[in-house]
């Protein structure tokens, strides 16, 4: 008997102590997500004297570090902007993971990284005018004769960053194999595009899928060993993002942008780090297939 | 490879051996206070240390360091340098790693020595820092080289801040020169030598220890 109640507590404190733990966690997690602060508005930007933008560090051509200095179509209109508004610019580098988190939770104002603006990503952020098209094209080995068009891509493996916009529109290219009496084979996903463009390079995948400018952008760079595809998705664009409903921001930075495209700046700084210069995106931003976005 | 790329690579380095560094530094005094606590039993502190343990153990590096910069500043009204936040992740982590190989050489500590410490009349303060920190410390020292070189190791998770190790200065490099192999293998390198490094000083350690009391 003794033995037994000895036992029972023993398993009670064990229970007793997870719980609590269960419990501190729980009580911490609800703390900080009560906590949340809200994007600061255009007003208080205005009144404290700054902004904070925060960018990405490993998205060429938009976004990247070359000889210890930001480089990229994002980090030149960061530039102008600095000039442009009438208040202090302050800018963070991170990952995009931590970029989410921290416009999210309001410490940074805006993401002005070349986001894929999405139906799932609409929820929770609010975008800009587009910056460029994104638009999905696929990308395969210079001289593999297996692929001259999309039909080819049946059955043959892919790979995607994971969590990305292009990881999400796969069904939609099922969808269009299908049709064509194919199917999408297997799928592979990595935590960064380097490592796809290097398994795409090594024959472990045989064609990986990134929006046109990013493709564009690695064909130029290595053209003896990546080709250029096709569009597999519709017309998408990439854009920056504001905290959800923060919506005078995103009006302002869409003023900052559209004197960018009036004056030239826009186009002249697209042509030099896109390869090509897109005069005819729409004023606002849009979902995929041009869709307006929720208000 | 150029001047600038061995440049961002040796900066991501020192920042790597820095911040894991003061981490350790902060860690391990940490670990051996929370140790204490669970292994004296004291009210209310042992629970709470055994549930931070667990706690802290369970969360993942990426998943803390998001918790600590984005998390708490706007609940504490503070604002972290992300730098500020890298070490107190990475302290916090290790300390609840260190605070487990601390109490497991406490627990281990022989009873006959405890026994006549205290018939010899010394305080339980005395005994602490004159019979178990100085034997209780040669104990842990294999098992806290490991978790020194986890902690180096696991580091790069403190990138998602903003910070960047030696890691992400390899991922910036292969971002833009479509080759990661290059930068990883130079870093790979770095990591060796550096945890290499950490391995010959507690082999110095250790045989100092057996010079001057014939046993580790």
């Amino acid at each position: 008997m003794g033995h037994l109640s000895r036992r029972v507590c023993g398993r009670m404190s064990y229970y007793c102590r997870f719980l609590f733990a269960v419990f501190v966690f729980l009580a911490f997690t609800f703390t900080v997500s009560a906590g949340r602060a809200v994007g600061a508005s255009l007003e208080e930007i205005k009144k404290r004297g700054y902004m904070i933008v925060a960018t990405e560090d490993d998205y060429p051509p938009f976004e990247f570090i070359k000889d210890g200095k930001p480089a990229g179509l994002d980090h030149a209109l960061v530039a102008l902007l600095k000039k442009w508004a009438p208040f202090e610019i302050r800018q963070e580098i991170l990952p995009w993971q931590g970029l989410l988190a921290g416009v999210s939770t309001g410490k940074y104002d805006v993401a002005i990284s070349a986001a894929i603006i999405t139906d799932e990503r609409a929820k929770s952020l609010t975008f800009t005018m587009p910056v460029a098209e994104g638009t999905h094209y696929y990308v395969f080995r210079a001289g593999d004769n297996r692929i001259k068009g999309i039909k080819d891509l049946s059955g043959l493996t892919v790979g995607v960053q994971q969590g990305s916009a292009l990881a999400a529109a796969l069904p939609e290219l099922d969808e269009m194999l299908k049709k064509m009496g194919g199917h999408l084979g297997k799928v592979v996903q990595y935590a960064s595009y380097p490592e796809v463009y290097q398994d795409l390079a090594n024959g472990r995948l045989d064609y990986a899928i990134n929006t046109i400018v990013t493709v564009a952008s690695l064909v130029r760079e290595k053209p003896k060993v990546f080709a250029m595809g096709q569009a597999v998705s519709k017309r998408s664009y990439h854009a920056w993002a504001v905290k959800q409903g923060n919506n005078e921001l995103r009006d302002y930075l869409n003023e900052f942008l559209a004197a960018q495209r009036k004056n030239g700046a826009l186009y002249k700084l697209q042509g030099e780090w896109l390869g090509t210069a897109f005069p005819d995106l729409p004023w606002v931003g849009k979902l995929p297939g041009d869709r307006p976005l929720p208000e | 490879m150029n001047w600038e790329v061995v440049r961002a690579l040796a900066e991501g380095a020192v920042r790597t051996i820095w911040l894991s560094g003061l981490g350790i530094a902060i860690g391990v005094p940490l670990g051996l206070f929370l140790a204490l606590c669970r292994v004296w039993r004291v009210p209310l502190a042992a629970p709470l240390v055994a549930a931070y343990v667990s706690v802290l153990r369970a969360t993942p590096l990426v998943t803390l360091a998001l918790l600590i910069f984005f998390g708490f500043p706007p609940v504490l009204h503070i604002d972290l340098d992300p730098r500020v936040a890298a070490v107190i992740t990475l302290a916090l982590n290790t300390s609840a790693f260190h605070s487990e190989i601390w109490r497991a050489s406490l627990i281990d500590f022989p009873a006959d020595q405890l026994e006549a410490a205290r018939a010899a009349g010394m305080t339980r303060s005395l005994i602490f820092r004159r019979i178990v920190l100085p034997q209780a410390w040669r104990a842990s020292l294999p098992g806290m080289v490991n978790e020194m070189t986890f902690l180096i190791k696991t580091s790069p998770a403190i990138a998602v801040i903003g910070v960047v190790d030696l890691t992400r200065a390899a991922h910036r490099i292969a971002a833009y020169t479509y080759e990661p192999l290059p930068p990883f293998i130079s870093a790979t390198v770095i990591y060796v030598m550096v945890v290499i490094f950490l391995v010959l000083g507690q082999r110095k350690i250790e045989r100092h220890i057996i010079k001057k009391y014939g046993i580790l």
